[in-house]
């Protein structure tokens, strides 16, 4: 095969992975601390690229565009947080998960509502293309692989270097002994909360440029998040990385090779993954909550 | 440390797991000052009325006090804050976060950062500082623990079965610590180790399948371990 459209497929895979990681980070993160499976979070995705849209439209200006769409989707997982899942946090998983699939749901009729069927095409920030092996590659896309890259950095330092990091890492751990320290963890938990919906936010509204914004856009993006956390192992943000890039070369690589593939390959490399380390490629048997 | 006390008094206790009820119309009294303990077999509700009186749980009826001070009904860091400290079992410190982390979270939830103050009780913990919880031996997480519940300057401990499965050595050292804690804060003390509770305790309530059946609080019952008669 021609050494271009393999350099290329690697971009393409790469900044495909960065999205696959802004959204999974934000659901491995919640279901980390709160012990819930958000899937919501893809509701903010949705929200968050069609309010980058929308500020586009208005504006022209597409950046701002974005940070817009994140603080939108952030607004709207603060709203859920406290009307929702404060209430609920005690329950079973399968009942916040099911909650949270019911917000989706209803909060794709909504978006379908206001701004119909048809999708949308966004412009893009930047059109120019640079040179990487010889192959012209879009700059726009390794400036999506270059935010994820800094997202992963900055949660990394919130986590390790701050005391709210220490804070959250020991409440993945055991969320009734750090609030026996005096710590209110319902404050943590909306916080992480809101962190994870601007963080699908972002997603969205980085990804809007690269696809049509459309209002399944969410829940086409679904099987894909969940392959991501599992992979990587539940609460690894490390291992969410690692996994979100795979994906991204997986389902990049292996439409390449045969189209069919980038919708079945990256199951076969889920069930593979899984076969030789069931906790997932970071999954740490010290979390045993 | 603290020198204001208020008593911590547990009145008419109901408490149950849906429909599975665990403690029955418990009363008891820790003065202010005291060190009380509790003791009873496994399963005995010790640990179910710890955490109820921490907030952990919400008893189904029944009062809980620390001087005039009503602990009902608030959440379990605001009465961490408030300066009744919660002393887990099975020695549970955060395995990922390192002593240092530990002593961090607990300094910066309560506003303390006195941590000569644990050195002095645990001077073994001043070099395990960059240790992690998960490598640290039974009595070092034990230390810690206790360590982390003294920054805020407690008013009320309540400790669950600090000794299980320590060391003789570390079982002696935290009695010693008990007894220089003795005044400075009210200790309910849930323990199966009865030398230890009649070295350290004031008083002694019995527990036995939900329910208080005996309050020993003559020292000779106590130190010669009579009470092992109510088990």
């Amino acid at each position: 095969m021609d050494a271009n459209l393999w350099v290329s497929g690697v971009v393409y895979g790469l900044s495909m992975g960065s999205i696959f990681f802004l959204l999974a980070a934000g659901l491995s993160l919640c279901f980390g601390l709160m012990r819930i499976i958000s899937l919501d979070q893809l509701l903010y995705y949705s929200l968050g690229a069609y309010v980058a849209y929308q500020v586009n439209v208005a504006t022209g200006l597409t950046w701002p565009a974005m940070v817009c769409g994140a603080l939108a989707a952030g607004a709207l997982s603060w709203v859920v947080e406290r009307w929702v899942f404060d209430r609920i946090y005690a329950r079973e998983i399968t009942f916040t998960m099911i909650t949270s699939f019911g917000i989706l749901v209803a909060g794709v009729g909504a978006i379908k509502y206001v701004w119909g069927l048809v999708p949308r095409p966004m412009g893009i920030p930047v059109e120019a293309q640079v040179a990487l092996l010889g192959v012209n590659v879009p700059v726009y896309r390794i400036i999506v692989i270059g935010v994820a890259l800094a997202v992963y950095g900055l949660i990394q330092w919130v986590l390790n270097r701050t005391i709210v990091g220490t804070a959250i890492r020991a409440a993945v751990e055991d969320v009734d002994q750090v609030e026996g320290l005096g710590v209110d963890v319902y404050r943590l938990f909306t916080g992480t909360f809101v962190g994870a919906g601007m963080l699908s936010g972002l997603a969205g509204a980085l990804h809007g440029p690269l696809v049509m914004v459309d209002p399944q856009m969410g829940l086409e993006v679904v099987p894909f998040v969940f392959m991501v956390v599992i992979i990587g192992g539940l609460g690894s943000l490390k291992g969410t990385l690692v996994s979100a890039f795979l994906v991204g070369q997986v389902v990049s690589l292996g439409s390449l090779i045969y189209a069919p593939l980038a919708q079945m390959a990256p199951f076969a490399a889920m069930l593979l993954i899984l076969l030789w380390k069931p906790t997932g490629l970071y999954g740490s048997a010290l979390l045993r909550r | 440390m603290s020198h204001h006390h208020g008593a911590l008094s547990v009145e008419g206790l109901h408490v149950a797991y849906g429909e599975a009820q665990v403690l029955f119309d418990v009363h008891l009294t820790v003065p202010p000052g005291g060190l009380v303990a509790c003791v009873g077999r496994n399963g005995a509700g010790k640990t179910t009325l710890l955490r109820t009186i921490a907030g952990f749980l919400r008893p189904r009826a029944g009062q809980v006090r620390y001087g005039d001070v009503d602990l009902v009904g608030r959440k379990p860091y605001e009465l961490a804050r408030m300066g009744i400290r919660y002393v887990q079992q099975d020695k549970r410190v955060f395995a990922d976060l390192t002593v240092r982390e530990n002593l961090r979270l607990a300094s910066s939830a309560t506003g303390d950062w006195d941590w000569d103050a644990v050195f002095r009780y645990f001077p073994r913990l001043k070099a395990l500082l960059d240790r992690k919880g998960g490598y640290l031996s039974g009595g070092e997480r034990q230390m810690l623990m206790i360590g982390r519940a003294l920054l805020g300057r407690p008013k009320v401990l309540l400790v669950d079965e600090p000794t299980e499965g320590l060391a003789p050595a570390v079982v002696e050292q935290l009695g010693g610590v008990f007894q220089e804690l003795k005044g400075q804060a009210t200790i309910l003390l849930v323990e199966q180790n009865l030398p230890l509770v009649g070295r350290v305790a004031d008083k002694v309530y019995a527990v036995k399948e939900g329910r208080v059946v005996a309050e020993i609080t003559d020292r000779e019952a106590i130190r010669s371990a009579a009470v092992e008669a109510y088990l």
